[in-house]
């Protein structure tokens, strides 16, 4: 479901207040939901609407939260808006509310936004070590389950930086440790488990959980084990930005390729670091991938490039094989068993013939 | 709920809307200039959106920049120095791009703030054109044709000369790529030297080459658009073409105008060869006669599903009124139009319900319908319901479906294909189980 408010040049010239105490009504009656989230745009931010009392009235008349959120386009980037959200969430959902059940395993989820069902690929683990997921901010999340997100005994960001303020201040305030995690590629997947069971930790859930872990690695590898000998000798590039500069990285190396090259364009320093302790001293760290990418191929015998559309061209010059990571993806990586769905994209990537097929020469070309 | 066709909103809000901004259609057709740079004058956010749409709907690399309007600029500057900075910060980080043409289009921030985007070019030595596409007014469909207006008003040069084979074709925003080859194609068949304003026919057509995405590639170039007025003909196919038409007609009182609301069935397509036929005095190519012979089939073979079915059709109005005159044509029944933005066009359609609003709106009509055609929002919707009702994805966005690009619905060719993409569906809904 999408609304908006739809503002036209007279909201802009008498303001907009009276449209968004409509919306809300009109939002209440046909749909009932639990809370609304306003967000202001650039225009409502600029003519100055006062989103904040709106919100206040209409909370207060239909008896749910409206939760208004600056984050107007041009105060900043995603991660800002998201950071803008953690905080107005805070101040207007968690806490309001207490949960039906506790245990003392309840974690929130920070930070997935369950992008192609990521969380679906980890959420079945949790449940047979025995983690129990309180709320998740926000991938598949409920604002009911948000409102009692005090309560729980440990927060979890899941590769998203942007959160951390959110969880800093819970801590503060309801003395909720954090920790951050990343759930791609079979040693992160096992990474953030064992870091999750210590943290709550509880002896039992740690053997449980190490019971589970091996369990997993075991039935992982035994079908991991065709793709290494498929794919032994492979080398890639990878040219894609920020945290899965070094997540997917992470999981073409659990599955026996060698990464040789990966950009580093709007990774973090702490990104940085995380890329080159995987990739080894060999790894070439690409400031500029664009003109970088096409040397390194050549110069490392890469079989394979990972990439955005635009670097199409570039393994099509090079006739090797290309795959769009920046594309928006059907199927996750997440998880173990994401890990074999990358091993699937990549088999089909390395046998299909349509890259050296497609750079045939026309026959009107010398 | 009965809605009534109105410029006015019915409701204060829009639920899963299908309307899209002015300035995205101003972007559009910026790409099909040759070596032009788009440039949404605009914060961040609002531009990435607008790639992200395109890159997805045509499945390519989408040639965009933007001015990058900041907390800080949003309140100190005018325009001159977000604008001017924007420009040389992207040509200095790139030095192989030498764009033939700044296309700056405004948005709704930049417009709130008032910013003087015209006199910001006489500081830009690359050629510039200015428009004013706030998001709060009009849509996709306005937002084009306010860039084709702005094109001839700033760079078409005014003249009494005309050159008798010469024609400009002025395509509304919904023609895909190869409509407008097919179309151009279709002019030059009758001996024209022909154009489109914008011609987005290689440009977002699908086609790999080397460095592509960073400028416009469109057909047409600055030099075509300033000599654009000696042309003899001018064909326009849509009816927000209209304020185009009437700027190209000031450079030129002496151009004859030919206009069509769409350019789909046999009767649109007769008038269109018939008005050809008048200014060349030849006959049409044997392919064009061939062609609508099959078109005449192709309604007698679909007229039995398609007279037997209701419709609901969604989308910016230039493209309703094409696909419900063709359906009517073989008898289909239009149970409802939801329209993006208000449009005159919209009084000519004849259905049951026709109305602008949004998803939410047509919600109750897809109940009772056996085809919708819409953009990729509706599927979801469509799953939701118990009624199978067929789909044919048409409009933007359409994330679903690869090779957008070379949908082609126009003339006796495309509307052949079109009843055939329909009655095919409707077998399926109706006899497929």
């Amino acid at each position: 479901m999408g609304f908006t408010t739809g503002i036209t040049t007279n909201d802009i010239i008498f303001g907009g207040d009276k449209r968004l105490e409509d919306s809300i009504d009109y939002i209440m009656e046909h749909y009932k939901p639990e809370a609304i989230f306003v967000y202001s745009t650039c225009v409502t931010a600029m003519v100055g609407d006062d989103i904040d009392m709106t919100c206040k009235l209409g909370g207060e008349k239909h008896g749910v939260p409206v939760v208004p959120v600056h984050a107007p386009g041009f105060v900043g980037g995603k991660n800002l808006g998201s950071r803008i959200a953690g905080e107005a969430v805070l101040e207007h959902l968690i806490g309001t509310k207490e949960p039906e059940k506790m245990t003392p395993y309840d974690i929130n989820l920070i930070g997935d936004y369950n992008v192609t069902g990521d969380m679906w690929q980890y959420l079945p683990i949790f449940e047979k070590i025995g983690i129990r997921v309180l709320s998740s901010m926000s991938g598949d999340g409920r604002v009911g389950d948000i409102r009692g997100a005090h309560r729980a005994k440990l927060n979890v960001i899941v590769c998203a930086k942007s959160l951390v303020t959110l969880t800093r201040k819970m801590e503060e305030r309801y003395g909720i440790p954090w920790i951050s995690v990343s759930f791609y590629g079979k040693r992160d997947t096992t990474f953030a488990i064992r870091e999750i069971v210590t943290a709550l930790g509880d002896p039992e859930l740690i053997a449980r959980a190490e019971k589970i872990i091996a369990e997993e690695e075991t039935k992982l590898e035994a079908k991991l084990l065709p793709y290494r000998k498929l794919f032994a000798g492979k080398k890639a590039v990878l040219n894609t930005g920020g945290n899965k500069a070094w997540s997917i990285a992470s999981g073409l190396q659990d599955l026996g390729i060698e990464v040789v090259a990966t950009s580093i364009r709007k990774s973090t320093e702490d990104d940085i670091a995380k890329v080159r302790d995987y990739l080894g001293p060999d790894g070439v760290l690409m400031k500029a991938p664009a003109s970088e990418q096409s040397k390194i191929i050549d110069e490392r015998g890469a079989h394979i490039l990972l990439a955005g559309g635009r670097s199409l061209y570039t393994a099509i010059k090079k006739q090797i094989s290309f795959i769009d990571v920046n594309q928006e993806k059907k199927v996750s990586y997440g998880g173990y068993n994401g890990l074999l769905n990358l091993a699937e994209d990549l088999k089909y990537a390395f046998g299909n013939p349509v890259f050296a097929n497609v750079s045939q020469k026309a026959p009107w070309e010398a | 709920m009965d809605i009534e066709l109105s410029k006015h909103e019915h409701k204060p809000l829009q639920v899963n809307p299908i309307k899209h901004s002015q300035p995205m259609g101003a972007a559009l057709a910026f790409m099909g200039i040759k070596n032009c740079m788009p440039l949404m004058h605009a914060s961040q956010g609002c531009a990435s959106y607008t790639k992200v749409f395109y890159t997805r709907h045509f499945n390519e690399p989408i040639a965009m920049y933007n001015t990058s309007v900041s907390d800080i600029t949003a309140v100190l500057d005018g325009g001159d120095y977000s604008i001017l900075m924007a420009i040389e910060n992207i040509t200095k980080k790139d030095k192989n791009l030498k764009p033939e043409l700044i296309g700056l289009h405004t948005t709704g921030l930049t417009e709130t703030k008032g910013d003087d985007v015209r006199s910001v070019g006489m500081h830009i030595e690359i050629p510039y054109c200015y428009v004013n596409t706030p998001d709060f007014e009009g849509g996709m469909q306005s937002g084009w044709a306010l860039t084709v207006k702005a094109l001839i008003d700033q760079h078409t040069e005014e003249t009494t000369e005309l050159k008798a084979n010469k024609l400009v074709i002025l395509p509304n925003v919904n023609m895909q790529p190869a409509e407008v080859e097919k179309v151009k194609a279709f002019c030059e068949g009758f001996g024209f030297e022909t154009y489109a304003l914008p011609d987005l026919s290689t440009s977002l057509d699908g086609y790999l080459s080397e460095g592509q995405g960073k400028l416009g590639t469109g057909a047409i170039s600055i030099e075509d658009i300033r000599s654009l007025a000696d042309s003899a003909t001018m064909v326009t196919v849509g009816a927000s073409m209209e304020i185009a038409s009437k700027a190209l007609l000031k450079k030129n009182p002496g151009i004859t105008h030919l206009h069509f609301d769409h350019l789909m069935g046999l009767k649109m397509n007769d008038n269109f060869v018939a008005e050809l036929m008048k200014i060349r005095a030849i006959e049409p190519l044997p392919q064009v006669k061939r062609w609508r012979g099959r078109l005449q089939d192709a309604m007698l073979d679909s007229h039995f599903l398609i007279g037997s079915s209701h419709f609901v059709v969604t989308g910016e109005p230039d493209m309703c009124i094409g696909m419900c005159e063709l359906l009517q044509s073989v008898g289909g029944t239009i149970d409802a139009v939801v329209a993006t933005n208000y449009s005159p066009v919209l009084e000519k359609i004849e259905a049951e319900h026709l109305f602008v609003g949004d998803l939410e709106d047509a919600l109750e009509h897809f109940q009772k319908a056996d085809l919708v055609i819409s953009n990729f929002h509706a599927e979801r919707l469509l799953h939701m319901q118990e009624r199978n009702t067929g789909l044919i994805l048409r409009g933007f966005p359409n994330y679903e479906e690869l090779g957008n690009q070379l949908k082609n619905d126009q003339l006796y060719e495309g509307s052949t294909y079109f009843l055939f993409e329909v009655a095919n569906a409707l077998r399926h809904v109706k006899h497929g189980g």
